[in-house]
């Protein structure tokens, strides 16, 4: 039987699922923190992946998420649900802007562009300190549903209902419009797609589900510092969805897993944990460029983007 | 009303940061320029430049050895900038950017560790800066700056001298444009990327040697140093060394003017500044023609 990007969702999420009951605590924290860079780097891949547009500024929707949960929960006392909300809007208005402008350039240009705007972000993180708490940004975050076992099924629904809403997408015809742009944007254009308007639209999907996934993230931490917006972690978001593999829907999800585990291991082994992250990155990128999922997915016959 | 001593200091605060930022982002333009990687490390070398330098300063006393620094940092991280090329980059070039920028970024992660094995995770400074002060009014201006602007103008001319009036310089611009037409005329093309990596980093070391003693050596100091390149180069237009130099000076004057007058905005400023040169101009100032295809 060849592989399904909806059976893969399935048996991926089923294993999730079960996974708390075999993991303690500090483990099912880890997997949360997994599933989150999982989905944001699902999020990202719409952009890479399907509309062949290379963001590095991914952080900046991962942390605008984060930051505004933090902001409404914390200092304006809003519920979760009405937090998150606003944070999907505030997203929303950032991935507009950003979109109009760094798409006025493509390929390693737009990389550049994406890159410079998160940190016009991260730079108001770290000065706006009566809103952002500046370096130390905003403690005390309540966590919805208190416990972590609970909170770590929160997040498994939201993720799967965006995953699911993004594997839709993708298999619509818009979805198809995004891929003839991806794989000719000229003659995308000659025969009568908006390339412009659709790039955009792709952007701010693929940045609202990255924020999604930022927003939970807060309350796991019950904090939000500015590393949340720095340029390295867009660059991590990057890696996740090449490690997992780009070309097939789920790679991206099993690559913020991988990362996840891979630093904490690399943290566990040596004080140098960067420097082994780094090498086993560099490694990963020139062995495996299709990524781990990629691999599998061919061998298994299943068909790549 | 203002000192003049005042604003005599703030223009060489605001030329020294230029001119630090020009050697960065010039190497980084020109490694982009001619071998079309964006070198997401190139940050790092700024960094081990500024780390060597803090190590001659600190063994050896005296005006003396910040030359010999300079020197000791361009050549060392040289080398490095050889050793990646010919190790890790070479095998990459043509590939898809994503492989490229990511395969930089574990350069980084391994580099800004190596840092902190050799030098330890804290803040590296000198307490004093060689060669004196002049004094305008009540404010001090270090000769030491005078001397990192003149090195700055001297890389700025002699790259420009390169790429115009030699032999070598058309030979490296011919392998970007024309490889095929280059190879056949007897110019190793493997050589020039090469020397032109060499060059670019050897930049990026002196501009970190430059910087270290003023404004200390960190682990990270490189990425945070490699987005204002960025900014720089798409303000300025991508490949161009007039570019870079304009870019810089903007960076540098906008971040100066900035931390006086609104200190909020110091760093916000220049990526707005960038929005807006993007929006009136997509190339940037000084590049000229179409960018690239889509």
């Amino acid at each position: 039987m060849k592989p399904s990007d909806y059976w893969a969702l399935v048996l991926v999420f089923a294993l999730l699922a079960v996974a708390p009951a075999l993991a303690g605590p500090f483990y099912t924290r880890l997997l949360a923190t997994g599933i989150l860079y999982g989905t944001a780097a699902v999020g990202f891949n719409v952009l890479f992946g399907y509309t062949g547009l290379l963001s590095f500024g991914h952080a900046m929707f991962w942390g605008a998420g984060a930051y505004t949960v933090a902001i409404g929960m914390v200092k304006m006392g809003l519920s979760f649900p009405a937090s998150l909300a606003l944070s999907l809007l505030v997203v929303g208005v950032i991935a507009l802007v950003t979109g109009f402008l760094s798409l006025r350039h493509t390929r390693i240009y737009f990389a550049m562009l994406t890159l410079a705007f998160g940190q016009l972000l991260y730079a108001i993180a770290l000065k706006w300190r009566s809103m952002t708490g500046a370096d130390e940004g905003i403690y005390g975050v309540p966590r919805p549903l208190g416990d972590v076992v609970l909170y770590y099924y929160l997040i498994l629904g939201v993720s799967l209902v965006v995953l699911l809403a993004l594997l839709r997408i993708l298999k619509s015809p818009l979805g198809l419009a995004f891929r003839s742009i991806r794989d000719n944007p000229f003659r995308a254009e000659v025969v009568g797609y908006p390339v412009n308007r659709l790039r955009l639209l792709s952007y701010t999907i693929s940045g609202l589900a990255t924020g999604v996934a930022g927003s939970l993230y807060a309350p796991l931490q019950t904090s939000v510092n500015p590393e949340a917006l720095y340029w390295t972690f867009s660059a991590a978001i990057v890696f996740m969805a090449i490690l997992g593999g780009s070309r097939v829907f789920i790679g991206p999800f099993i690559g913020g897993l991988l990362y996840v585990f891979i630093q904490d291991t690399a943290m566990g082994v040596t004080e140098y944990w960067l420097l082994a992250t780094g090498v086993t990155l560099g490694a990963l990128i020139l062995l495996l460029p299709e990524g781990i999922v990629g691999y599998i997915w061919r061998r298994l016959g299943g068909r790549l983007e | 009303m203002v000192d003049a001593g005042f604003l005599v200091a703030q223009l060489v605060n605001a030329l020294f940061y230029s001119s630090i930022l020009f050697m960065i982002a010039s190497g980084l333009s020109l490694i982009f320029g001619i071998t079309r990687i964006l070198n997401l490390a190139h940050g790092a070398f700024y960094m081990l430049g500024a780390y060597i330098m803090y190590t001659v300063m600190t063994a050896l006393p005296g005006g003396a050895s910040a030359v010999l620094g300079i020197l000791a940092a361009g050549a060392i991280v040289a080398v490095i900038g050889l050793l990646v090329e010919a190790g890790l980059l070479r095998r990459v070039y043509g590939k898809p950017e994503e492989v490229q920028l990511l395969l930089t970024f574990a350069l980084i992660l391994v580099l800004d560790d190596l840092a902190k094995m050799i030098w330890g995770p804290e803040y590296k400074s000198l307490t004093t800066l060689p060669w004196g002060s002049l004094s305008v009014g009540d404010y001090t201006i270090p000769v030491y700056h005078l001397a990192a602007i003149a090195v700055a103008l001297a890389s700025a001319v002699g790259l420009w001298l390169l790429f115009s009036r030699t032999t070598l310089g058309k030979k490296i611009r011919a392998s970007a444009s024309y490889p095929e037409v280059a190879e056949a005329l007897g110019v190793d093309t493997r050589r020039m990327f090469m020397a032109t990596f060499m060059l670019g980093s050897a930049l990026a070391g002196a501009s970190g040697a430059l910087a270290g003693p003023v404004l200390t050596a960190y682990p990270g100091m490189g990425t945070e140093a490699i987005v204002l390149s960025f900014a720089i180069i798409v303000i300025g237009g991508m490949g161009s060394i007039l570019g870079a130099l304009a870019g810089a000076l903007i960076v540098g004057f906008t971040r100066t003017v900035m931390a006086v007058v609104y200190p909020v905005l110091e760093v916000a400023l220049i990526y707005i500044v960038m929005a807006i040169v993007l929006l009136v101009k997509p190339t940037g100032l000084f590049g000229g023609r179409e960018v690239e295809r889509r």
